[in-house]
């Protein structure tokens, strides 16, 4: 940090002045980090509080009055439990699926050579990047013909396409990335291709696939368009009710709903932690 | 030591994934339960609670009918519901679909594709106690009975408001006396603010001309006077032209005292204030001429797979026994006429019983609130 | 010579069932969706014109709203990528507690859903929300909102992108040999120099990524515009809806959608560009 401040001085002289106090410079990171964790963490604490208050008026600091009839009036909602259910259902299944599908294309992607594949790598983007208002009515008319309008199946299908960006640039990279004379040794041993890809390939792959995994999980999880249109009435997931309760409950309902929203998150998010800052990430995103 | 710590650490990933997954499976709902009669019913969750707690297992008991609800939640996929009668109609299959319950005008939508039962004191006795020129059955060409019917009325701090307006136009110099205390919800996401709307765009054309079946595109230029009137109210309106996103929205601006007067609809703000979300202070008022209303009826597909049970449902909402419970629940009015609610009923309700103005039909719906968009909101200053 | 053929067979084998998912639930409802914006009826006969694209830049609404979906975009990633370059170069280069604890934060908003990501927020910044509670203590009356215009949208969309961008941005940092720094040093650069000499240009890639990633993801953002954003002018996927469901006119929405597509796109071409270029200068 010194380094940085000796730089900055060079530059622009006596403007500065207080840089060169020392207490100042040390205690930049820390209001920076203060100011940070405002930023992220206010929002989230205003949550908790509406979450139980019983009456909150302004200018009150804190609630006047604390209460949990709110938690009461969400787990006596039928269909929110229910949509807490199908979001459970629906997002590890996607997940399963999108690994099976996309991770031997990933695979392909990263070891063989075939016409076009940078062209197809790309066009993965299109998934994400075109909106899905424009695709409703042909979306809805094909899920029709499929019989998949309001299924189970439906709901999985439209989430997976949300998945396949993650499932493929960032598996990808992690295969790119391991170094082939490692499987070539194994094949050498006379290790059969199956066997070399399950003993040596996949198990130092895995952290970048589970990063992958988390990603895709996240993306179907949070999904609520896509899910409206095919799932409902019979599949109303997590997201989908989140609208309905944003726009007609009462703010602490809302509230109560989004810190159960985020229980199943926040145990990924525990695990994940390490996992995330291992630099998988931007591998996946080279051509 | 390293490596081993992270093997460590996918297994708990993994165990974690396949525990989810396993809660996940457990949810999913039997195959082929077979209900007696499936009701699909659309709106706020003060509907959903009255028919979850009250009127299903009052008619289960009633009449050893089996009930399934299917709700939708603010009316959520009520076209995909209409696409999907159509559709089986057009298969010439039967439809899950018994009764259902939604805007008129998604009604209408699927009346020229002739999927809906007339509605007559022949299939359903007690259509007879219904006053067919509510605008509820017109709206819905005919194929709509009303229910229920609540209406967006004035709600208005009297901390604040010490002479509340009468009229429409006294709203409007209240809105201009005192800047920034008034909204209404941007249409697009709300019926409250619709009213507010469709009574400006009234002031200079005949309701009756908008609320029939016929529409006329060129119709609608008649307006421009009122959307002129409206956007000359929004520097006045609260936060400098701001519109709520949301009927809920509107509630809680005027909870904080953000704001001392808005359009509300009466079945809401009566809940909100008995479960303490809004002061005491909030008084609830209708104008003249009145906000309009009546926005859900209810529908039989002429090919629902338990037909007979769905007009039977409806029968029994029919009664006065069923409809006292509708009006107290909802506090507002109910699909048959005021005449046949036992006398208690008539008296308690005696102060909002009053018209609503009828809504138009729902292509000039749609063309009020594009309209609006350009014309209000996105006119800028 | 065989065994290309075969890895060629083998590879575009395994590439197909994805990529059938994607031209079966995108490609082809896109294009038909973008045809059908195309096809007029004018007296009886159906014809091809750009009518409903000269409607749409003709109706100043949907023109400014256009020109502020470009702006809030640009505004986000831009605030968004100097918080996470910032962040990132921090969590690379320092450690002690100050680094592990920003490290631990940085990656809240990765869990926490769009939607109640936007609900947090509008208590956190309306009108007589906390902001403007705690503001109020210490004497400041009338704090407006700082929801429901376009600084909540940026906002929101800083907070909920952060962890992404800042993620992709340290995984180009950790890429860095410390050695390159160590002999930058060691010739007498200061931080500064070293940043602007060395750490820049080494991290390009991961900078294309994080900036055209960003661009595609908020311009396309439909839920935090919807439940942050004012009445006007809208972000163009709020548009979109409206036309949609609301003004029953799905060709105008469509119409918009394509537009929005072609925007993406360009991005998409930057990084397409900037990636292989620095790909074929590395090799």
């Amino acid at each position: 940090m010194s380094a940085v401040g000796e730089a900055v001085r060079e530059r622009v002289g006596g403007l500065f002045w207080f840089w060169s106090v020392g207490a100042f410079r040390r205690s930049l990171p820390v209001l920076f980090l203060l100011g940070l964790a405002a930023f992220i963490l206010g929002p989230l604490l205003s949550l908790i509080l509406w979450a139980f208050a019983g009456r909150w008026f302004y200018p009150a600091l804190l609630p006047q009055e604390f209460s949990l009839k709110w938690w009461d009036v969400v787990f006596g909602n039928r269909s929110v439990v229910n949509s807490i259910k199908y979001s459970l259902m629906t997002a590890p299944t996607v997940t399963l699926l999108s690994a099976l599908i996309c991770l031997p294309a990933a695979y392909a992607f990263a070891r063989f050579q075939f016409p076009g594949r940078r062209f197809l790598l790309l066009s993965f983007l299109s998934a994400n990047s075109f909106p899905k208002i424009g695709l409703y009515i042909s979306i809805a008319t094909l899920f029709y013909r499929l019989h998949l309008m309001t299924t189970f199946w439906g709901v999985v299908l439209i989430q997976l396409m949300g998945t396949l960006l993650f499932m493929i640039w960032i598996p990808t990279g992690t295969f790119r990335g391991i170094n082939r004379s490692l499987e070539e040794a194994a094949r050498d041993v006379g290790a059969s291709g199956a066997r070399t890809f399950f003993q040596i390939t996949l198990p130092i792959a895995m952290p970048g696939l589970l990063v992958a995994g988390l990603f895709a999980f996240l993306a179907a999880f949070d999904e609520a368009q896509g899910t409206l249109i095919v799932g409902s009435p019979n599949y109303i997931t997590m997201p989908v009710m989140m609208y309905t309760l944003v726009l007609n409950y009462p703010q602490p309902v809302g509230a109560v709903f989004s810190i159960l929203l985020t229980l199943p998150s926040l145990v990924l998010l525990l695990l994940a932690q390490r996992l995330l800052r291992q630099g998988y990430l931007a591998a996946g995103y080279t051509l | 030591m390293r490596k081993r710590l992270r093997i460590v650490h996918w297994t708990t990933v993994l165990i974690a994934v396949v525990f989810v997954f396993t809660l996940g499976l457990y949810g999913i709902p039997a195959r082929g339960q077979m209900a007696g009669v499936t009701l699909y019913i659309s709106g706020d969750t003060n509907i959903q609670e009255m028919f979850d707690k009250d009127l299903l297992p009052l008619f289960e008991r009633e009449t050893s009918v089996k009930t399934k609800m299917v709700f939708l939640e603010h009316g959520q996929g009520g076209e995909a519901i209409v696409a999907k009668i159509i559709a089986a109609k057009r298969t010439g299959q039967k439809t899950d679909v018994d009764l259902y319950e939604t805007q008129p005008t998604y009604i209408a939508a699927g009346a020229s594709e002739g999927i809906w039962t007339k509605i007559t004191k022949d299939n359903v006795a007690n259509a007879a106690k219904v006053d067919y020129n509510r605008p509820e059955v017109l709206v819905s060409n005919g194929f709509g009975i009303p229910y229920r019917g609540s209406s967006v009325v004035l709600a208005y701090n009297s901390k604040y408001v010490k002479t509340p307006p009468r009229t429409y136009d006294d709203i409007l110099a209240w809105i201009k006396q005192n800047p920034g205390k008034f909204t209404y919800c941007d249409p697009q996401t709300c019926g409250s603010g619709s009213a507010f709307v469709y009574v400006a765009l009234y002031k200079f054309s005949k309701a009756e001309d908008f609320s029939g079946v016929s529409y006329d595109a060129a119709k609608v230029t008649a307006w421009e006077p009122a959307f002129q009137l409206l956007r000359s109210l929004k520097p006045y309106i609260y936060n400098n032209g701001f519109y709520p996103n949301g009927n809920v929205a509107v509630l809680q601006l005027l909870g904080r005292e953000n704001i001392y007067m808005a359009p509300v609809w009466s079945d809401q703000g009566v809940s909100y204030l008995d479960q303490g979300l809004l002061p005491k202070d909030i008084k609830l008022a209708q104008v003249s001429p009145p906000f309009t209303g009546g926005d859900s009826a209810i529908a039989i597909p002429v090919h629902a797979e338990h037909q007979a049970s769905g007009l039977m449902f409806l029968n029994w909402l029919l009664t006065s026994k069923a409809q006292t419970i509708v009006v107290n629940k909802l506090a507002g009015y109910p699909g048959i006429d005021w005449k046949y609610m036992p006398k208690d009923v008539r008296d308690k309700f005696a102060g909002i019983a009053q018209n609503f103005s009828p809504l138009p039909n729902g292509q000039y719906q749609a063309d009020a609130k594009r309209l609006w968009q350009e014309k209000v909101a996105g006119s800028g200053q | 010579m065989r065994s290309t053929t075969r890895e060629g067979v083998t590879g575009l084998a395994l590439v197909l069932p994805p990529f059938f998912l994607l031209i079966f639930f995108i490609l082809v409802p896109a294009a038909e969706a973008v045809l059908g914006t195309l096809r007029v009826e004018r007296s009886g006969h159906i014809v091809y014109s750009l009518a409903r694209y000269v409607e749409m830049f003709h109706t100043i609404s949907l023109r400014r709203s256009v020109g502020f979906t470009i702006m809030v975009t640009l505004a986000s990633v831009g605030v968004t990528f100097v918080l996470a370059y910032a962040l990132a170069l921090y969590l690379r280069f320092s450690r002690g507690w100050v680094s592990t604890l920003l490290g631990a934060l940085f990656i809240i908003p990765l869990f926490i859903p769009t939607v109640i990501a936007s609900f947090a927020m509008v208590t956190f910044l309306e009108h007589h929300g906390y902001i403007a509670t705690l503001l109020h203590y210490v004497g400041v009356e009338d704090t407006p909102s700082l929801v429901f215009n376009a600084t909540g949208i940026v906002l929101t969309e800083v907070w909920a992108s952060i962890p992404f961008a800042t993620l992709v941005l340290l995984a180009g940092l950790q890429g860095i040999d410390d050695a390159l720094i160590d002999s930058a040093r060691d010739v007498g650069a200061g931080a500064l120099r070293t940043f602007l000499a060395v750490v820049l240009p080494l991290n390009a890639v991961a900078t294309i990524i994080t900036m055209s990633l960003l661009f595609i993801g908020i311009l396309g953002s439909f839920t935090i515009p919807y439940l942050v954003g004012g009445n006007a002018p809208q972000m163009m996927s709020v548009v979109m809806t409206n036309y949609f469901t609301n003004y029953l006119r799905p060709d105008i929405s469509v119409a918009l959608a394509a537009l929005s597509f072609v925007i993406a796109a360009l991005a998409g071409a930057t990084y397409v560009a900037g990636v292989s270029r620095r790909e074929r200068g590395a090799v």
